[in-house]
């Protein structure tokens, strides 16, 4: 039940709207069993009456009276019933909006390791059917259980006003119900948890081939595909079918015991009036009433059907509602000062999953220093850079940024300090002016034409709407190259205090390149560059290089110093250069 | 369509017609057979249950006044023979829906997902992912319902409706008439919500479409928005979007539970109308009590099934819209696809021609133009040239990625516009500039290349590509689990697994586009050895930015200005002194 703990607490605000929606619903009941009442009277005044002829003369005023209070009730009761509608919808879709938000919010400040064992498929299933549930439970289910409940109550204390052995003959089945139904819920449970699963198998295959679609293509293994989805899809439809056939091994016996009711009253009802201990009148409201509490018995198991699917959803919702991240992000600064982009690394060690990524790494970066850091693949380059806007921390050692250790700052001023690009390029299905200015989006016009330009992506002018052109999610419709330059743009626009280049130029042409390389010396501001490369081309400038192998600063210095010392940079660099080795 | 974006709402431009519903039933008449059974078992277990009424009556009238109980106890054990039967009915009748159902959309999904698979890049390009993820999953999910209990409800009330109008009619005209009066109104309420009820949900599922792309988006560029400390501002834009959701979904169901009011006061107004005129208007002798009372029990009988339908058509617009989304994605052209008499391309040697190609992504904005060119079977071909000039246009062609507007395109001399796509690609192997990584073993990652691939072949491609020291150096070695999109490993070791997939597949042309451009120096020079070997024999392009693999293809062209401006040998073209001298120089300076 902490499941609806959970959820009355995200209530909070709509709990009075919510009661009063109840209220309304429980009124709108009695509104129910009064209504057919004036039919009742209209019938046995006019029509099943001995003297209903004569009625009709002399009542005239009372029958169109009668008629027009029908038509009132109705009316009445329709309003009451659309007004309780309609708060259940604003509850439910408050609610719903409430904890959607809440989730995106925790979502956003879940750290990489989350990202890693969650995939995305999953996430969006959470945000999207499990939170379904939580409308289906309040503005359906809670209210059907009231609205039931209700019912059989009015009905059971007015027939116990009538007969109380009567009343207990038709309870007597009501313990086999619940026996029943619980029978059921206990089945029926695992079932929902498992069903949801596959939900996400599927949702996570879907997305994982969307994402995929040119790999698809290019090994032309659509129809492998198709064979793997397949099974996800049948998988799911399965077990889907599985969960309700559980159900309905159960409804028979439900439904059965919720209509035998009308049998105990028949015969029950029948022997009492010729026994002479109800009248037949009695009998009569016995029989009238009776579906209240037939249905009532026949909701259950429907209700715990639902309730079991809700309680699978939920507690996917509460999973992620509470996992707490181990960099803890509050969004509560509101200084976005400008810290110096001073760097050490001291005694830094990191590891991840038993894997030593990083060994006892020592370094000092000066403000306004370039830096270029190059070495194998894997070697920890990568990691060393997402150690300094803290997406992990480190196992060992300390990093400082500005002479603090990053771990004492908000996360939030830490990174609005460092304008990133990343290895693998992100881009967001926005315009070019909306992708550039994303760290900063009230940068002016002339700073985004500014910043595209110091990126050499003057392309971005010759394209159709110029910076207006929407790219695509990943920046797909663009070269490798041009996605580079737009994150670029993107980075220096929030003039940042730390730049970090992680592997920005590797699809760019040399010219570019160079011209890049030339357009970072010339920044309206002043800040420490970081730059991860694989040519030498891009290092030579640079105030000092450090070469990166197996986890441990292998060379560092400048170009001249590390050519001297015939190492892997001067091996790289011959390499590189091989052709021109004479030029050198 | 123009390109798509979280907050732009997709136009959806074919009026509302009741085709979308007659193609689902393409669906649904392949389960005909069951839908007709439980259609049967629905009507014979109503006859059953009107056994009941029968019953209880005989109780009443007969029974009780002769304080028979002996018959009443009969009676009631065939009261509850009754219920037993219709029950099972209704049992049979659920669990064959329930199944058709599955199975009905376990179809659908199935038929869009092969669609999906078909459509070409640009589908893709054009719109974010979480907007095409929605369609398959939720919206699938949303059609069941209507498309099986939906239909046989339907069905049912009909023949509900047009029995008790018989009965009423035969009763009395004049006050089924009278009952009757009713129909038009509902029918002009019905009208009047029709369209609103459509706009409103197709709302609804253009502001959940906008609000699930956002989300898929935020969670998949997480990074990004992490390292600009955007996630505040991310959350007021995902606020903004669920807010105008739940404005939508407000809207529409206003107007969904205005339906249910209208019907109840409509037939309140018709039942007082009923006694009104059948006991003050047309009155006694003319119609005769019993009649008035029996025709007001008709009257609950035949607006009860319109209740029902009203509701069942309330799902039913709320379906359509999901449904007009699925079909509109099952019709969206398939404009790269197998012509007619297209046929298989043999087994290749690797000969490539551009015959006066000219290529455009948007009309009017040529991309290439009259590009004419021929590569030797076995020849490495180099393109280089700045970002942007058309270089990974060309290598998509040779794979038909895209049609071209003009000109041809001719592998071992046959145009690639008449063989299958299949066996043209199936000969390709091609490195993309984006290195994805499936979530599974490193093992299955490489085996995607050639599905049937042994273990040992999947070593020896790795061990090429110089993937193998690093894969043994994992946890699991080649049986370590990828996290979604790879995330473990660094950028040069994602693009080394895919250049081994690529590997696997034993391609007549080989394509890498920037393959190695996150792989450092040493390992690429090591790569090369191992590549070299393999070249031997393919047809290879290469785009790289890196010289000294360009230097040792057998050709380099230069592509810029929608074309091919120098071509030739490293030697040739330096001393040319062209463009490529130029590029050359800048980076040995």
């Amino acid at each position: 039940m902490f499941q609806f703990k959970w959820m009355l607490g995200k209530m909070k605000g709509y709990r009075l709207i919510y009661a009063a929606a109840l209220c309304l619903s429980v009124i709108n009941q009695t509104f129910f069993l009064t209504g057919p009442m004036i039919v009742e009277r209209i019938v046995s005044i006019f029509i099943t009456d001995e003297n209903a002829l004569e009625n009709i003369q002399t009542q005239r005023d009372l029958l169109i009276y009668l008629c027009v209070l029908m038509i009132l009730f109705v009316f009445v009761r329709t309003c009451m019933q659309f007004l309780a509608k309609m708060l259940y919808e604003v509850v439910s879709q408050g609610v719903l909006q409430k904890v959607r938000n809440e989730l995106f919010e925790r979502i956003q400040n879940q750290d990489m390791h989350f990202f890693d064992t969650h995939t995305r498929g999953d996430l969006v299933t959470r945000l999207t059917g499990d939170l379904d549930m939580i409308r289906h439970s309040i503005a359906w289910i809670i209210m059907m259980v009231v609205e039931s409940l209700a019912l059989f109550l009015f009905t059971i204390i007015y027939f116990f006003t009538i007969d109380w052995i009567m009343t207990l003959c038709l309870l007597s089945l009501t313990p086999f119900i619940f026996l029943v139904t619980r029978m059921f819920s206990k089945r029926v449970g695992p079932r929902y948890v498992v069903l949801r699963e596959k939900l996400s198998k599927l949702n996570t295959k879907a997305q994982e081939n969307i994402a995929a679609n040119r790999v698809v293509k290019a090994f032309a293994r659509e129809e492998y595909e198709k064979e793997d989805f397949d099974k996800y899809s049948k998988d799911y439809c399965e077990f889907n079918q599985k969960a309700a056939m559980v159900w309905l091994t159960f409804q028979p016996y439900i439904e059965t015991l919720a209509q035998g009711l009308w049998v105990v009253q028949m015969l029950v009802g029948g022997i009492f009036v010729i026994n002479g201990r109800i009248t037949m009148a009695e009998y009569t409201v016995f029989s009238g009433l009776l579906w209240t509490i037939s249905n009532a018995m026949r909701n259950i198991g429907m209700l715990i059907n639902d309730l079991q699917r809700f309680f699978a959803s939920i507690s996917k919702i509460i999973e992620v509602y509470y996992s707490r991240p181990d960099i803890v992000n509050d969004h509560n600064c509101e200084n976005r000062e400008r810290i110096s982009g001073d760097i050490s690394f001291e005694h830094v060690s990191m590891s991840f999953d038993g894997k030593q990524v990083l060994k006892d790494i020592n370094l000092d970066i000066k403000d306004g220093e370039t830096v270029v850091i190059m070495g194998a693949t894997g070697s920890g380059k990568t990691t060393l850079m997402n150690l300094i806007s803290r997406f992990y921390d480190a196992t060992e050692g300390n990093v400082m940024v500005g002479g603090k250790n990053v771990k004492d700052y908000e996360p939030d001023l830490l990174r609005s300090n460092i304008g990133m690009t990343t290895q693998e390029v992100l881009l967001f299905s926005d315009t070019v002016d909306g992708n550039v200015a994303y760290g900063k989006s009230d940068l002016p016009e002339e700073d985004v034409v500014a910043f595209t330009h110091l990126a050499s992506a003057d392309f971005v002018e010759k394209m159709p709407e110029g910076y207006n052109t929407i790219i695509g999610e990943r920046g797909v419709g663009l070269s490798g190259g041009q996605k580079q330059r737009i994150a670029l743009a993107r980075a220096m626009a929030i003039r940042p205090a730390i730049l970090i280049l992680d592997d920005t130029t590797s699809a760019l042409d040399m010219e570019t390149e160079k011209e890049i390389q030339n357009n970072l010396t010339k920044l309206d501001f002043d800040c420490t560059k970081l730059i991860i490369a694989q040519r030498t081309s891009s290092a030579r400038y640079a105030d000092r290089i450090v070469i990166l192998e197996d986890g441990k600063i292998k060379e560092c210095g400048t170009h001249a110093e590390l050519m001297e010392k015939k190492g892997y940079y001067y091996s790289i660099y011959a390499l590189q250069n091989g052709l021109s080795e004479e030029a050198v | 369509m123009a390109r798509n974006k979280y907050d732009i709402d997709e136009t959806l431009e074919t009026p509302f017609n009741f085709a979308h519903f007659k193609r689902a039933l393409v669906y649904v008449k392949k389960y005909r057979a069951r839908i007709i059974l439980a259609l049967t078992l629905s009507a014979v277990s109503a006859v059953v249950s009107l056994l009941a009424p029968l019953i209880t009556k005989e109780a009443i009238d007969t029974a009780i006044p002769n304080g028979d109980v002996w018959y009443i106890v009969i009676l009631s054990v065939l009261f509850l023979l009754t219920i037993v039967v219709s029950v099972i009915l209704g049992n049979i009748r659920q669990r064959i829906m329930t199944k058709a159902g599955q199975m009905m959309i376990y179809d659908i999904r199935k038929d869009l997902f092969a669609h999906l698979q078909d459509l070409p890049f640009q589908y893709y390009d054009d719109r974010p992912q979480g907007k095409i993820l929605v369609r398959v999953v939720n919206y699938v999910n949303n059609v069941s319902d209507m498309l099986t209990n939906g239909i046989i409800n339907f069905i049912l009330e009909i023949f509900n409706i047009i029995f008790i109008t018989i009965f009423m009619f035969a009763l009395d005209a004049r006050l089924a008439l009278v009952i009757f009066a009713g129909v038009p109104v509902f029918v002009a309420v019905m009208i009047f919500l029709k369209n609103k009820q459509r706009r409103a949900w197709q709302q609804v599922s253009n502001k959940n479409s906008n609000q699930t792309a956002y989300l898929a988006e935020s969670i998949n560029c997480i990074r990004v928005t992490q390292s600009f400390a955007r996630e505040t501002e991310n959350l007021g834009i995902f606020r903004r979007l669920s807010t105008a959701y739940r404005k939508a979904w407000m809207k529409a169901v206003t107007v969904n539970n205005f339906v249910g009011f209208s019907v109840d006061n409509i037939r309140a107004v018709v039942d007082s109308g009923l006694y009104f005129i059948g006991l003050l208007v047309i009155g006694y002798p003319a119609v005769s009590l019993g009649t008035i009372m029996s025709m007001s029990n008709y009257s609950s009988r035949f607006w009860q099934p319109i209740i029902n339908i009203a509701s069942l058509y309330n799902n039913f617009i709320n379906t359509l819209a999901y449904l007009e989304r699925i079909f509109e994605t099952m019709d969206e052209p398939v404009t790269v696809k197998d012509s007619k008499d297209a046929y298989e391309l043999p087994d290749i040697k690797g000969e490539v021609t551009f015959k006066n190609v000219t290529f455009a992504y948007e009309e009017g904005k040529n991309i290439l133009e009259n590009v004419s060119f021929t590569v030797k079977p076995g020849e490495s071909v180099a393109l280089v040239g700045p970002t942007g000039a058309g270089k990974t246009t060309i290598v998509n062609l040779i794979s038909r990625f895209y049609n071209i507007n003009d000109g041809a395109v001719l592998i071992d001399g046959h145009d690639i516009s008449r063989v299958t796509l299949n066996s043209l690609r199936r000969q390709m192997g091609i490195m993309l500039q984006d290195s994805f990584i499936f979530s599974g073993s490193i093992e299955n990652n490489i085996r995607y290349g050639k599905l049937d691939a042994s273990m040992e072949e999947i070593r020896a491609a790795a061990k090429t590509v110089c993937a193998d020291d690093f894969i043994m150096g994992l946890e699991k070695g080649y049986q370590t689990e990828m996290y979604e999109g790879g995330s473990q490993l660094s950028g040069g070791q994602k693009q080394l697994v895919s250049f081994a997939r690529t590997l696997i597949s034993d391609p007549k042309i080989l394509i890498l586009d920037e393959a190695t451009s996150s792989i450092d120096a040493k390992t690429e020079k090591e790569l090369q050895k191992g590549l070299n070997e393999l070249l031997k024999g393919r047809t290879s392009f290469i785009i790289a930015h890196r010289l000294s693999t360009i230097k040792n293809c057998d050709k380099i062209m230069y592509i810029n200005n929608k074309g091919i401006t120098e071509a030739g040998t490293h030697d040739e073209l330096m001393a040319k002194k062209g463009d490529y001298y130029k590029l050359y120089t800048a980076q040995s300076k």
